[in-house]
């Protein structure tokens, strides 16, 4: 991780906090505007999609319902959803879009998202142990976990996180990993347990139950069509997020390094941890603006269509710090998650004598 | 329509898992507004008819609410929310207008003055136009016609007068049977709201003896007297509603109490914040525990908890900042507040607070 004076870090946090203050005070009509026209997008994506679905017997109809529910479910669940909860819009004082009562179209319960995502994953982002996103304990992507045979076959459990991303994200608070190791009882993680099965639930009933009984005689065409908008969801909000933080130069920190941390180095943590990627507009309103990870890890509650605005700023501090600003195309940071998860689900005596040929290579 | 069948308790029920939301009929209320505003259903629309000068600083909007609205009584007050800027902001307003308007053409009116400074007066008088529509609540207020039929007096100043002229309208269409004198306070005579409305219901009303009184009569301004209160046949007999600004309200309670009006026999209401009541500051302050976003915050002195919770960081929802419309209210888990208002002490345990009008007093934990 780049060093720091402890004076510079301070004026790290000087530099970013004076951004931060002229989008907030700029906050307005605008903002208001934008979000709107995302949620009335979406409502008709999902409305357009549903009354589709039942004529899906005519192939390129199947496609267009099928996609138009799937792009519906990606805007709420990563332009609105998750950046209504972060607070982006809690200035607009909307009930709607209020961030401690917005419920999203997904598995995972808003409430369980603010305490694992909102505070946890962006309270200890990257802190190996600290920070459960990193890997989802399902996956290890770096050396800071001891190898194991189980990692070999790490790729499928990849792949069946991606296409499974809602229940996945969904029973991350359950901590399984703990439950195993027996540093966490069952019984205390009834409540949790009880509110996913009744969001879960839900979520099964209206796509898979519900809507396909509404229109029996061609329920199968509706079950398909609902099983693949949520595929198209899962997998797409599973690749955004891998390529927020797991590739090749995003930098993960230990417990001891953050302790007692000032503000100024929470920035560089989140500056150095984080990654974007980058495309057209409608790239980065489909990936909520995740694509500016960085921005977003920075100013987490901040509207995110602002993001592409201030990229410019945060950069420039990254150049006078000498921080990295991780960027690059979408297909080169998927490329590198990747190959990640590639290279660590080898033992490290094996990853590293491959990763010094490549390097001999290169050279 | 759409509202009344989602109203219907499978429905709405179904609604609700289908949408993850309390009230599914709002679903889509982003697309039906842009076809017709009418038809939002998150809160009752209400549309812009017509807006009458009465004086250079009041205007009277009429208005008409969606039918699915609830109606009022006279002398009762509402929340309307208007966006400005991007941000919602609920201020209360007293309807002018009878019961009867909006029994019969669906119309109401509300008779606001610009506030020197004021954002939403100000807004409304300069942005507001026929064919807008903006979201208007429930009404509620205690300022009732007395039932049965008491002679009546009342006591009005400045923009004071909007919620007595729904009263005297309502009054002169039932042909109230007792005695109702009305005694209006204005700054000038070119300050008098209504006035054509007024002279009017005194001439086809004749229970009704109107005064009204200009500050700038004679050379000392010219307020509220005893001799005033001498010249109302009957005075202890009447039930008083006072309105207007706090000087007025302050001066009309100490002359009646002089004239032995009983206190259960006056009814005041606001137009203007109430002002708070002088706490104990030393007293006051405490640590804030905000259990939903795992904030704690300390403060001293009178901030109330609105404001310590948006000094953390936090940005709960809140209305009108002035203890009116319950925006902002919240569950208290535990701890003492005290209500800037009423200077009230609240009990130790789990109750809805008012965020913008409780000052803690101790340790106090919210769950927000």
């Amino acid at each position: 991780m780049k060093q720091l004076t402890d004076a510079q870090l301070n004026n790290l946090q000087k530099d970013l906090d004076a951004i931060r203050d002229e989008v907030v005070a700029d906050l307005g009509e605008r903002d208001a505007r934008y979000i709107r026209k995302i949620i009335r997008l979406h409502r008709a994506l999902e409305v357009g999609g549903r009354v589709m679905m039942p004529f899906g017997f005519i192939p390129p109809v199947f496609i267009a319902a099928t996609a138009s529910l799937g792009i519906a479910k990606i805007l709420e669940n990563m332009e609105i959803g998750h950046n209504v909860m972060h607070g982006q819009y809690d200035w607009m004082n909307d009930p709607a879009l209020n961030s401690q009562t917005y419920e999203w179209d997904t598995v995972c319960t808003s409430t369980s998202w603010r305490r694992t995502h909102n505070y946890e994953h962006h309270t200890y982002t990257n802190i190996i142990g600290k920070d459960r996103d990193y890997g989802y304990a399902v996956l290890r992507l770096s050396d800071d976990v001891k190898w194991h045979p189980g990692h070999l076959l790490q790729f499928v459990n990849y792949i069946l996180l991606t296409v499974l991303f809602q229940w996945g994200v969904g029973v991350h608070e359950l901590e399984s990993e703990k439950l195993r190791r027996g540093q966490l009882r069952w019984r205390d993680k009834l409540p949790f347990l009880k509110e996913f099965v009744q969001k879960g639930g839900r979520q099964a009933f209206k796509d898979y139950v519900f809507f396909p009984l509404l229109t029996l005689p061609v329920a199968p065409i509706v079950l398909a069509g609902n099983v693949g908008a949520n595929l198209i969801r899962n997998i797409w909000a599973s690749t955004v997020i891998f390529c927020g933080h797991f590739t090749q130069d995003a930098e993960t920190f230990t417990e001891e390094e953050c302790e007692g941390e000032s503000k100024g180095h929470w920035y560089l943590r989140q500056l150095t941890g984080s990654s974007n990627f980058t495309g057209g507009k409608w790239l980065h309103i489909l990936s909520g603006h995740l694509s500016y990870q960085v921005e977003h890890h920075v100013f987490p509650d901040l509207p995110a269509h602002r993001y592409p605005e201030i990229s410019g700023k945060v950069q420039a501090v990254c150049k006078k710090y000498d921080i990295p600003y991780n960027t690059g195309t979408f297909a080169k940071q998927y490329g590198t998650v990747l190959g990640r998860i590639a290279r660590f689900s080898l033992p490290d005596s094996v990853r590293t004598r491959l990763e010094n040929r490549r390097q001999l290579q290169a050279i | 329509m759409l509202a009344r069948l989602t109203q219907t308790k499978p429905l709405h029920w179904l609604g609700q898992q289908l949408l993850n939301r309390d009230n599914p009929a709002a679903w889509l209320d982003p697309l039906a507004e842009t076809i017709n505003p009418m038809w939002v259903q998150e809160h009752t629309p209400v549309r812009v008819e017509q807006i009458i000068q009465e004086t250079a600083d009041t205007r009277t909007f009429v208005l008409a609410p969606a039918s699915r609205w609830q109606g009022f009584e006279a002398g009762q007050h509402v929340n309307i929310c208007v966006e400005i800027n991007g941000v919602r902001h609920t201020r209360t307003f007293s309807l002018s207008s009878s019961p009867e308007l909006w029994r019969r053409q669906g119309q109401i009116t509300l008779t606001i003055k610009r506030l020197p400074g004021g954002l939403v007066t100000n807004w409304l008088h300069d942005n507001l136009s026929p064919g807008q529509t903006f979201a208007l609540g429930a009404a509620f207020g205690e300022f009732l016609i007395p039932r049965p039929a008491r002679p009546v007096l009342f006591i009005a100043g400045g923009s004071g007068i909007t919620p007595i002229l729904s009263q005297l309208e309502t009054m002169a269409d039932s042909n109230y049977p007792q005695p109702v004198t009305l005694l209006y306070f204005v700054r000038s005579q070119n300050d008098v709201i209504a006035r054509a409305r007024l002279e009017a219901l005194a001439s086809r009303y004749s229970q009704l003896s109107l005064r009204i009184i200009s500050a700038d009569e004679s050379k000392e301004p010219r307020f509220l007297s005893a001799s005033d209160l001498d010249a109302v046949p009957a005075l202890t007999h009447r039930d008083v509603f006072l309105c207007g600004p706090k000087g007025l309200m302050d001066l009309a309670s100490q002359l009646l109490a002089g004239k032995n009006v009983a206190p259960d026999r006056i009814h005041s209401t606001f137009f203007a914040p109430p002002t708070p009541v002088v706490l104990d500051g030393d007293a006051l302050g405490g640590q804030v525990r905000f259990t939903h976003s795992q904030v704690e915050a300390g403060s001293e002195g009178d901030a109330n908890l609105l404001e310590i919770a948006e000094a953390a960081g936090l940005k709960p929802q809140y209305g009108c900042r002035m203890g009116i419309c319950h925006q902002c209210s919240c569950r208290k888990t535990s701890g003492t507040v005290v209500n800037r208002l009423t200077g009230k002490v609240s009990g130790p345990g789990e109750e809805s607070v008012q965020l913008c009008v409780s000052v803690p007093r101790g340790p106090v934990t919210l769950d927000v």
